[in-house]
């Protein structure tokens, strides 16, 4: 009797957890991919010397803040 | 004189209120046996379930896994709350209740007082046996942190030449395991491709410190032995000074005494010795730890700096 209070306490808490859903919606599960953003307003692609930030050539906007040193991101990042 | 060697008759005998202190103390060791039976009933089947989830368990995270686990955590600190409440409600109520009607110089206030340390005792040893099962069911988490660090190398040796610019086709080498997205120059046109780690890469960083502390754990134990032993001289050093109360031998009292000297100075060396080990193991996990993800390096040794000087 007491054997199976048990077993079926740790069932229903088993079958709870596992239908439970997560916080935030499923989980996506992606291998590695490799992308470049080309300038949406002339088509130019970005090179490594003119940075990141700035369209060198119609000089679009890419990203508003200015970077600072992180783990792979540098300052030298920023289009001058 | 002062009466204080006269026994008086009326006192010879147990009172009554004996009893019902026995009596509650004959429940509350029931209580607690019952108790115990339950909790090593549940634990004993919840540790291979736990064993079965974790195994069986895809999510990343293992998310599922530690709902479980939460759940039977708390179960079992239910059953410990439980206890508590008993012990303040049945038994500190109790011994309050007669300590405050009977007075200290009462030839039988040592039975209340006894009452209670027997209580005590018991609760003890039943804590005892609570943190023991917790630590059971502690150690179902723990998992071969090697084996899915060797799936993502395996996966980055399988994808590092695999992928070329998205402007001029030319291949780009990834240099290292990347734990988010980058900005990779291509080699000949220089453009910037952003390149987005698997889900299973940026995983690196969340398994890499249980990694380093897996692989240094045998330097962990080397403190913690050393840091137990304190308290094993210490006790050893206290039976011996117990056993020269009745001793008036000099020349066994000198021996005694030298047997004393030398615990005391093993004592002294691993109060020394075991933070300098903590060190050695903190050093070595956090070498450990940056040699897994290189990246984090400046970040860590930050973190280190703070444990460092906290401990």
């Amino acid at each position: 009797m007491e054997e199976k209070k048990v077993n079926s306490f740790l069932d229903r808490l088993k079958q709870k957890a596992q239908n439970q859903t997560n916080y935030g919606g499923e989980m996506e599960i992606s291998d590695a991919k490799m992308n470049a953003k080309d300038c949406p307003n002339c088509g130019a692609g970005r090179a490594k010397q003119d940075g990141v930030t700035h369209c060198a050539y119609c000089g679009f906007e890419f990203i508003t803040v200015k970077l600072t040193d992180g783990v792979y991101i540098k300052k030298e990042d920023n289009s001058i | 004189m002062f009466g204080l060697f006269n026994k008086q008759k009326n006192e010879e005998n147990l009172p009554e209120w004996y009893a019902e202190l026995q009596e509650s103390q004959q429940r509350w060791f029931t209580f607690l046996e019952k108790l115990e039976a339950k909790m090593e009933e549940f634990a004993a089947a919840a540790i291979p379930e736990l064993k079965e989830i974790l195994q069986s368990d895809d999510d990343l995270y293992k998310r599922t896994f530690h709902r479980v686990y939460s759940g039977v955590n708390g179960q079992l600190s239910n059953i410990r709350e439980k206890a508590r409440d008993t012990y303040d409600e049945k038994i500190l109520d109790v011994y309050q209740n007669y300590n405050s009607q009977i007075s200290v110089l009462s030839r039988h206030h040592n039975l209340v007082s006894d009452f209670r340390t027997a209580c005590s005792d018991r609760y003890y040893d039943f804590d005892n046996q609570y943190e023991y099962w917790r630590k059971q069911i502690e150690k179902t988490q723990e998992r071969d942190l090697e084996i899915e660090y060797q799936k993502i190398l395996d996966e980055f040796d399988a994808i590092k030449n695999k992928f070329s610019c998205t402007q001029c086709g030319g291949s780009i080498e990834i240099e290292k395991i990347f734990l988010i997205e980058t900005y990779i120059s291509c080699p000949y046109c220089k453009t910037q491709n952003t390149f987005a780690p698997s889900t299973q890469g940026r995983n690196l960083q969340n398994i890499a410190r249980g990694l380093a502390e897996q692989r240094t754990a045998h330097l962990y134990e080397a403190f913690e032995t050393e840091d137990k032993k304190e308290r094993e001289l210490y006790h050893q050093r206290h039976e011996l000074s117990l056993s020269k109360i009745h001793e008036s031998d000099k020349k066994v009292l000198n021996e005694i005494q030298a047997k004393m000297d030398d615990l005391e100075e093993q004592r002294q060396f691993v109060i020394k010795n075991a933070p300098k080990l903590y060190q050695v193991y903190l050093r070595a996990m956090y070498d450990e730890w940056n040699k897994i993800t290189p990246d984090l390096k400046e970040h860590n040794e930050k973190m280190y700096q703070n444990q460092v000087h906290n401990k």
